[in-house]
């Protein structure tokens, strides 16, 4: 009798130990595919090739479902996610991080906010307004 | 007939043994797969997940469309690039002093890196007005020419990652005096360090 409960105990162990491990690689893999840096290096340069190829008149609505649902774990208001100081894009969806990538075309913006692209009452997108020129032809 | 079944329990007893002592190596091998596997995933994700994204194909391919609809629209070179007078055309003053102003650009990148000291863009454009010829009439360019020389070695592959990205553009456009004009445009983009490791 003796003998069997050590044998299930160390079978017990061994499947634990297992499913420990798994878990383990689980979440380290989840956790690098939603990484903070990843997502707002992504959307960084994403918003600044598009603003790059936009011309004045154009609105761009950007769906930052992914940036949205990061930030709001973090405590991060998702209107203040994305910023735009002269020509530098910054998206921050973390109290320590952000990540800031420049566009070359020169065009003034109107204020960047949080749109609701898909009608189903959670502004999950942004709205990228491109006004005009800067002037300095 | 004893002797045997006696030989017979002791060879049992002797693989029972044995198999214990296996399920203890297979454990011990089963755990060093199972590291194995994860230092192999995770060697992958770093691989995958350390590098930046590298966006400067893309934002150079746009650079050069953007100049190229700056100098000509719909296969006509745009009023002011060349001016031709009494016979003697010359590239407009506006242009050849001002390209990132006529061309709304602007080379000013973030501060880091030291980038502040170094432009991180380049456009070029050259015209021609024979074909095959490989001496420009007019030239245009603003920006960081010391990084021309790295678009003769722009190859694909991991050596040549950290080198500034060039793009090379050619069409063929009129001018006022329906001349017509072949247009060799070069872009690049630096910013290597937010885009390769």
């Amino acid at each position: 009798m003796k003998k069997k409960g050590t044998i299930l105990a160390e079978n017990i162990m061994f499947i634990i130990l297992n499913l420990v491990f798994i878990t383990i690689l689980m979440l380290f893999l989840l956790k690098q595919g939603s990484g903070a840096i990843v997502i707002e290096q992504s959307y960084a340069k994403q918003i600044a090739l598009l603003i790059d190829s936009g011309q004045p008149g154009m609105e761009i609505i950007l769906n930052m479902e992914t940036a949205k649902k990061v930030a709001e774990k973090n405590g991060i208001d998702f209107g203040e996610v994305v910023n735009v100081n002269e020509n530098i894009v910054t998206v921050k969806i973390t109290s320590k991080s952000g990540y800031s990538y420049s566009f070359f075309n020169d065009v003034k913006l109107d204020n960047l906010y949080p749109v609701d692209k898909d009608k189903d009452g959670i502004d999950d997108s942004y709205r990228i307004k491109i006004s005009g020129y800067n002037k300095n032809e | 007939m004893e002797l045997m079944i006696v030989t017979g329990l002791k060879f049992q007893g002797i693989i029972k043994m044995n198999k214990r002592g296996t399920d203890k190596i297979i454990s011990v091998y089963w755990f060093a797969i199972l590291i194995l596997v994860a230092g192999g995933i995770y060697a992958m994700v770093y691989l995958f997940y350390g590098h930046p994204l590298d966006v400067r194909d893309v934002e150079a391919n746009i650079l050069a469309n953007k100049v190229a609809d700056c100098l000509s629209k719909q296969g006509r070179l745009n009023s002011g690039v060349i001016i031709s007078s009494e016979d003697v055309k010359s590239l407009g003053k506006e242009y050849e002093n001002n390209l990132l102003g006529k061309c709304h650009l602007n080379f000013n990148t973030e501060k880091e890196y030291d980038w502040e000291n170094e432009i991180q863009y380049y456009i070029g454009a050259d015209f021609y007005v024979q074909v095959g010829s490989d001496k420009p009439v007019f030239s245009l360019s603003e920006g960081n020419k010391n990084w021309l020389k790295y678009c003769e070695i722009n190859r694909e592959g991991e050596d040549y990652r950290r080198l500034p990205r060039c793009v090379e553009r050619r069409f063929y456009s009129l001018g006022e005096d329906n001349a017509q004009y072949l247009i060799k445009i070069i872009s690049i983009v630096g910013k290597t360090e937010k885009n390769a490791k």
